[in-house]
């Protein structure tokens, strides 16, 4: 087997919190809680999770864009978590990230051609001359036409300005490009349309994706592979067709069941699972699962002992008490 | 059959700068351009003044207490018998010059402290925003007015007296654009394109944090004049310069006898400074996106 292109080791983010009491210890609210995870060559990992279940701190984290706690990260074999100053500015080019809302994600004082040809200018890889050219061809690439590249961000649509955030993050012709819930914020129609670019562009360049979502039909769409992610754990990890045919942890199948859909033998086969209550405090998690306060099979040993997190078929790791060794969901 | 013709490609929005836009609104500002045009006259009048008028101001020409209009001359003479329009002319050109200075000054000041105190945050900004508050509570005539006196009366130290009491608003004001700023995603993305602190700070949030640092520094040249003008009515200044600040000083002793000798100057820092606020207010209007959407 080839080495993994991204590989994530106990990843952990935490950050302080504020508004304590002045004398007290200070609190601390873990994030991302001892993530790993392989992304191999080529591939789409698909991370996916409710608010606040830290799957776009872990993709932060790992593009270095916020301040981890712990954890290695290594892209290509170099540990991205320990390069510094300007090492981490050159190794920049080699992952690139594509931000949530088109609308702030763009410098309203630039022009589209400036904002694309940012990483080279930053980083300082293509001299100016041969820049023009670089800019022709990831316009077309990204399906925006060439007399548009003087115009300001405020002059496009939704749509075209993510096509603007994509063509910006393949300028330096990057190896891994993260996708922090690339497409939430556009309408259905354009969302169709950015996700078969994001396609057509993994095809013809050989990207690696790392694909943050909320959205399961996005998820399905674009991901070989899926994380779920709650409260900063990863709870299941299994390739698209596992997860989406026979989900094991109690939490993916309550998320798939929630899944609306138009087949009407898919309504009848699927059962919902209604979770209650809300997710426990995030400063205090409890010692156990921690989806055990809303779990419709919790039993005792769930709330004091946390499960590990271990495959239980070939490719589908999950962490659960209740999933025996015969594979089969406890709901 | 009909003939369909073919369609004609959409004509592409010309690239308007930002810049047009912001003018636009300006000109719609009736006060804002009329200030404007005085504040243009005010400085031509500094500039070409002097030498189109031809009399020296610091000349004794006619008698004292000469009223304006008499003898030839527009607005009289002072209580040494110098041409009060002449010393009016000379005065512009000082308290223009010192009011600019003073406000870069401060401007540079207050950016450079803002903009490293806002983005930095942490100790950093603890540190930064102490030492401005210790200039913030500081008084600021009594500050520099002791600067004045120590290091001597001179058109450069009342320049850095008046500087140095008036930054913190800039400083302020650069370190909350700053911090609002800092969080916006078009700043990440700039940091994961690999762009380093300096170009952080310089080259993406400094200018989408400029609008109101530049409304600031124009009120500020108004603030620096009236302040100049105060510390020569105080005596604490070039006695050989003259300003308008100065004049109205000097001729103080007659203000019973002859009071267009203080009047007047004092009606030419009004309209400068009167004309500058309403610039500046223009400006606050032009550069704030969230009024021309209305």
């Amino acid at each position: 087997m080839t080495p993994p292109l991204l590989s994530v080791k106990d990843l952990t983010v935490r950050f302080k919190v504020r508004g304590a009491a002045p004398f007290r210890e200070a609190a601390y609210l873990t994030a991302v809680d001892g993530v790993t995870f392989d992304v191999a060559r080529g591939e789409s990992l698909g991370i996916v999770g409710e608010s606040g279940s830290g799957k776009s701190t872990t993709a932060l984290a790992i593009a270095r864009l916020i301040t981890h706690h712990s954890g290695e990260v290594r892209l290509d074999g170099e540990d991205l978590l320990a390069l510094k100053g300007g090492d981490l500015r050159r190794a920049r080019r080699k992952f690139q990230f594509i931000f949530q809302d088109p609308y702030s994600s763009l410098n309203p004082r630039r022009r589209a051609a400036e904002i694309v040809t940012e990483p080279l200018a930053s980083i300082g890889l293509v001299p100016k001359g041969d820049r023009r050219k670089l800019v022709d061809d990831l316009f077309e690439a990204v399906g925006l036409r060439p007399e548009q590249q003087n115009l300001f961000p405020h002059q496009f649509s939704g749509g075209q300005r993510q096509r603007i955030g994509i063509a910006r993050a393949l300028a330096p012709n990057p190896a891994l490009v993260i996708c922090d819930e690339a497409v939430s914020a556009l309408d259905v129609a354009v969302q169709a349309q950015i996700l078969n670019l994001l396609r057509r562009l993994q095809r013809e360049r050989g990207l690696t994706y790392l694909f943050i979502s909320h959205d399961l039909g996005v998820v399905q769409h674009m991901c070989d592979r899926i994380a779920v992610m709650y409260m900063g754990k990863i709870v299941e990890f299994a390739d698209r067709l596992s997860l989406f045919n026979s989900p094991l942890h109690p939490y993916t199948c309550a998320l798939l069941s929630a899944v609306p859909s138009v087949d009407p033998d898919r309504r009848a086969r699927t059962k919902r699972i209604l979770i209650t209550g809300e997710p426990p405090s995030p400063t205090s998690p409890p010692p156990g699962c921690r989806f055990a306060s809303r779990c419709p099979v919790a039993e005792p040993r769930c709330k004091t002992e946390p499960p590990p997190l271990r495959e239980v078929r070939e490719g589908h790791r999950v962490a659960c008490h209740l999933v025996g060794d015969d594979a089969r969901a406890p709901v | 059959m009909t003939d369909f013709a073919t369609p004609v490609p959409p004509e592409i929005e010309q690239p308007r700068a930002p810049l047009a836009e912001t003018t636009e609104m300006f000109l719609h500002n009736h006060a804002a351009v009329a200030g404007l045009i005085v504040l243009v006259l005010v400085v031509l009048a500094a500039i070409f003044g002097p030498s189109l008028y031809g009399v020296d101001p610091y000349e004794m020409v006619w008698a004292p207490f000469t009223p304006p209009g008499s003898e030839g001359y527009l607005l009289g003479t002072d209580y040494l018998g110098r041409d009060l329009l002449a010393g009016i002319l000379a005065g512009a050109r000082v308290s223009l010059t010192i009011g600019m200075a003073a406000a870069i000054m401060s401007v540079f000041i207050g950016i450079t402290i803002g903009a490293v105190a806002g983005f930095f945050r942490g100790w950093v900004e603890e540190v930064l925003m102490r030492v401005t508050e210790f200039f913030q509570v500081l008084p600021t005539l009594l500050f520099s007015m002791v600067i004045v006196s120590l290091f001597g009366a001179s058109l450069p130290v009342i320049t850095v007296a008046i500087g140095l009491v008036s930054w913190t608003a800039v400083a302020r004001i650069t370190r909350a654009e700053f911090m609002r700023i800092r969080e916006l995603e078009y700043v990440m993305a700039a940091r994961a394109s690999g762009a380093g602190n300096f170009k952080l700070i310089f080259r993406v949030v400094l200018p989408n944090a400029l609008p109101p640092i530049i409304v600031q520094a124009a009120l500020m040249v108004g603030t620096a004049i009236l302040f100049e003008a105060g510390l020569s009515f105080l005596g604490l200044t070039d006695p050989n310069v003259v300003s308008w600040g100065q004049i109205i000083g000097s001729n103080r002793p007659y203000i019973l006898d002859a009071n267009y000798t203080v009047t007047l100057p004092g009606l030419a820092i009004f309209v400068t400074v009167l004309a500058i606020s309403l610039v500046g207010d223009g400006l606050n209007d032009a550069l704030n996106p969230r009024l021309r959407a209305r």
